[in-house]
């Protein structure tokens, strides 16, 4: 009876959760579209209550569970997404990432949403799982996860803003073109003739988003730092691979593609010291990268066997 | 001659190419490719049955596969030499930096002239004599773990070298990473034992259920000889079915005779037996049936059962005893039903309860002059003669005098039994790549120079200028703080960018 009473609770705070992250994506967006600091102040408010009613429902769910709140696909998507929210609220501030909160809450309520499509009520562990290291190696992955994720929007940012850049900066040397004959000199950018501004891309006022080097900057950052956290997660793997199937390295699908997410984000990292590749084709690694990683989430989980396939 | 310097000239470009971080940089990312191939191909070491479906399904598809060596991407060779390649330019990119770096260990930071001319420089006049400025500076610095060398008539500082040893550190360590597997491969062993409870196994290439994987440096020797008498083996079952654990309790008699007690080996707790580990890997029923052919006893044994699917416990377990020595020969294919109760309402047959084994006798020629499975009758020269079914203790009398009898109902236990003297090699790598990493992310190169002239007219003229290659962002702070600590005694500073 109590265990129902939690996973009610739990599944209710989801909910709760899932409505506040979209009002709180939609303030954000709407912060960015108008810049209104009341409707920041109510984006902020949001998040942190959704982050609140998220955390009351991974614990319930744990404690339905009798274990740690990550022993399947739904719970591990959950708990990643709660990372991911955690650190933009920790971290906006600081970065000023405010204006890119819809994004960031965006994908939390894409990924949350989707959790539900593969939802299982809370139960016991298979044995193959039950291990000290389900708390270490899967805490290394999530976390690694919830990084790489917000790295990716950053970067996605970061080429969205820089093609806008671009195209404002020709923009503004075609408008100069004349305006300099005229009007002896014009700031890039500042005036421009209305069908400029259209190719200039969607009607966003200039300044509202970081600039790009910023975004791009942030990105690395964010990547940086999970990068060695991913490192360990396969590590950490690796020794419990040994522990609970007796080898260390087995090439299942699991294992090879949180390796090429390895690889790929290590190709980022030398993309960056490049000459060649920094900037834009470094940011299209980094965008792989996340791709190969949800791939390993979503695809390997649910359709490829392997030794990793506990969706349920 | 000439031709031999146009090779030499060739080999040095293609060195050069490999040097060139634009080519790890590809090679990098044909790896990652290269891997995923493996992912959605079945691969024949770990999914032989997959690929055979493969070839009966998609026959054209399959034979492609093959000739491109995609059923076993990890040992093809052109895995193989995408990763060699990706090791011999690693290779070719560490070597000059790892000279470079040991060269730099005895010398020190280098003066330079022009201090205005780097992108972080400020002056200031200070009362001090040059002398006491210069101590004073070399203190700060020091204090903020620089290097500090004499570059009269000033300071050369450096700091945040762990940079490019932890990156030189993180690389060779994949290279002891690979010495990891190699010692591994070479030395070790794998191997799969079926051991029925109540019966004792010894670690030896012979008692293995099929010779086990042995390196190529292994030899016949470094086989252990201990003992494991398996006292039980417990499946335990949630109320809902799922499995809660499998547990095999094991008596162990090392080599020497001593006796190692009893242990438990279960999932994800495997037992280490002098430098050997067994890991609970499955289970199954072992029956134990008796055959008397016209009242003389021809086998009384336990038999290993084998299930067609261990995640579907509805369906019965198959076994299968041959009896070559009587004539005609005798084949006896056998169903055991654990729990038939549960079985003819669908249910699992987790434990049992009343079991019921079913037999099909057949005669004729066993044709074991053929290589064949023990789990499978050929059938081809045999014909069925009887069937029908018997309980636990229960016996029934077939035509031609074969009388079979159900004796016991006994599990039997399997063990992956393995030896890797390269884990500790691969588990020493993985902490040096990850001590190499965090320095080689993390830590920043940069580069200070301090000069102290007289001034035009009474004490010093204090200038300093630096640069970092890494977070120039986190310097221009550190540079402000620096020039507050030197230009504490009543100096007015001037900078520029």
């Amino acid at each position: 009876v109590e265990v129902d009473a939690l996973t009610r609770f739990s599944n209710l705070a989801f909910g709760v959760t899932l409505a506040l992250y979209l009002g709180a994506a939609v303030a954000f967006f709407h912060h960015l579209a108008f810049h209104r600091g009341r409707v920041l102040v109510a984006a902020r408010v949001l998040t942190a209550a959704g982050l609140a009613a998220h955390l009351a429902s991974v614990v319930s769910r744990g404690l339905a569970a009798d274990r740690v709140p990550w022993g399947n696909m739904y719970e591990y998507v959950s708990v990643v997404s709660l990372l991911l929210v955690a650190l933009f609220l920790a971290l906006e501030r600081r970065w000023r990432i405010d204006t890119s909160g819809g994004f960031v809450l965006g994908v939390a309520v894409a990924a949350m949403g989707a959790a539900t499509l593969i939802y299982v009520p809370p139960g016991p562990l298979v044995p193959a799982l039950n291990s000290y290291w389900l708390r270490i190696h899967v805490v290394m992955a999530m976390l690694g996860s919830a990084l790489f994720t917000l790295g990716f929007v950053l970067t996605v940012l970061y080429l969205w803003q820089d093609r806008r850049e671009r195209r404002s900066a020709s923009a503004a040397v075609q408008a100069r073109r004349p305006a300099m004959v005229a009007a002896g000199g014009d700031h890039a950018g500042d005036h421009l003739p209305a069908e400029e501004s259209e190719v200039a891309g969607p009607p966003l006022p200039e300044g509202r988003l970081p600039a790009a080097a910023t975004l791009d900057r942030l990105a690395y950052r964010t990547i940086v730092f999970a990068f060695p956290i991913w490192t360990l997660a396969v590590i950490f793997g690796a020794i419990w691979a040994e522990e609970a199937w007796g080898r260390y390295w087995g090439w299942d699908p699991k294992e090879v593609w949180s390796f090429v997410t390895w690889v790929v984000f290590a190709g980022y990292l030398h993309a960056r010291a490049t000459v060649g590749w920094r900037g834009r084709r470094a940011a299209v690694l980094a965008v792989i990268g996340f791709l190969a990683l949800v791939f390993n989430l979503v695809v390997v989980n649910t359709v490829i066997a392997g030794l990793h396939s506990y969706a349920t | 001659m000439a031709s031999s310097d146009a090779l030499y000239r060739s080999l040095v470009a293609v060195w050069r190419t490999l040097r060139s971080m634009r080519t790890a940089l590809i090679l990098l990312l044909v790896v990652a490719v290269a891997s995923v191939f493996g992912s959605l191909v079945p691969q024949a070491p770990v999914a032989p049955g997959a690929v055979a479906d493969l070839f009966v399904e998609h026959p054209l598809l399959a034979r492609v596969y093959r000739a491109v060596g995609l059923f076993d991407v990890y040992g093809s060779w052109w895995f193989t030499l995408t990763y060699l390649l990706l090791l011999i330019s690693l290779t070719s990119c560490l070597l000059p930096r790892t000279r470079l770096l040991i060269r730099g260990l005895r010398h020190r930071p280098q003066p330079i002239r022009d201090l205005a001319g780097l992108r972080h420089f400020a002056e200031a006049v200070v009362s001090e004599a040059p002398g006491t400025a210069l101590a004073r500076s070399r203190r700060i610095l020091r204090r903020r773990r620089f290097r500090v060398a004499d570059a009269a008539p000033g300071l050369a500082a450096e700091k945040g070298g762990a940079r490019e040893w932890g990156s030189l550190l993180f690389h060779w360590s994949l290279f002891l990473l690979l010495i990891g597997v190699v010692v591994g491969k070479g030395f070790g062993f794998t191997g799969q034992a079926t051991v029925v409870e109540g019966e004792t196994w010894t670690e030896a290439h012979a008692s293995y259920d099929f010779p086990p994987t042995e390196g190529r440096f292994f030899t016949e020797p470094m086989h252990r000889a201990f003992q494991l008498n398996v006292l039980d083996f417990d499946a335990a079952y949630r109320s809902t079915g799922l499995p809660r654990d499998f547990v095999s309790r094991v008596r162990v008699t090392r080599s020497d005779g001593d006796p190692g007690g009893v242990r438990e080996i279960r999932v994800n707790h495997p037992l280490s037996v002098e430098g050997v580990k067994v890991y609970q890997q499955g289970y199954g029923w072992a029956p134990v049936v008796q055959v008397r052919h016209r009242g003389r006893l021809v086998v009384s044994e336990p038999v290993v059962f084998v299930t067609g699917d261990p995640n579907d416990q509805r369906i019965p377990w198959r076994g299968v005893i041959k009896l070559p020595s009587l004539r005609p020969q005798i084949g006896l294919e056998l169903r055991l039903f654990p729990d038939p109760v549960a079985g003819v309402q669908g249910a699992p047959m987790l434990e049992a309860r009343n079991p019921f084994l079913a037999y099909t006798a057949w005669r004729g020629d066993l044709r074991l002059d053929a290589a064949q499975s023990v789990f499978r009758l050929d059938t081809s020269e045999l014909e069925p003669f009887a069937d029908g079914g018997l309980g636990l203790g229960e016996t029934r009398e077939l035509p031609g005098g074969v009388e079979i009898t159900f004796e016991a109902l006994r599990e039997y236990t399997q063990f992956l039994v393995k030896r890797d003297p390269g884990t500790w090699i691969m588990l020493a790598a993985a902490g040096l790549i990850v001590a190499g990493l965090l320095p080689a992310l993390y830590s920043s190169r940069r580069r200070v120079w301090v000069r102290a002239v007289p001034a035009d007219g009474e004490g010093t003229l204090l200038q300093i200028g630096g640069f970092a290659l890494q977070r120039p962002a986190a310097f221009e702070e550190e540079f402000v703080e620096i020039t507050g600590e030197l230009g504490t005694v009543g100096a007015s500073w001037r900078s520029t960018r």
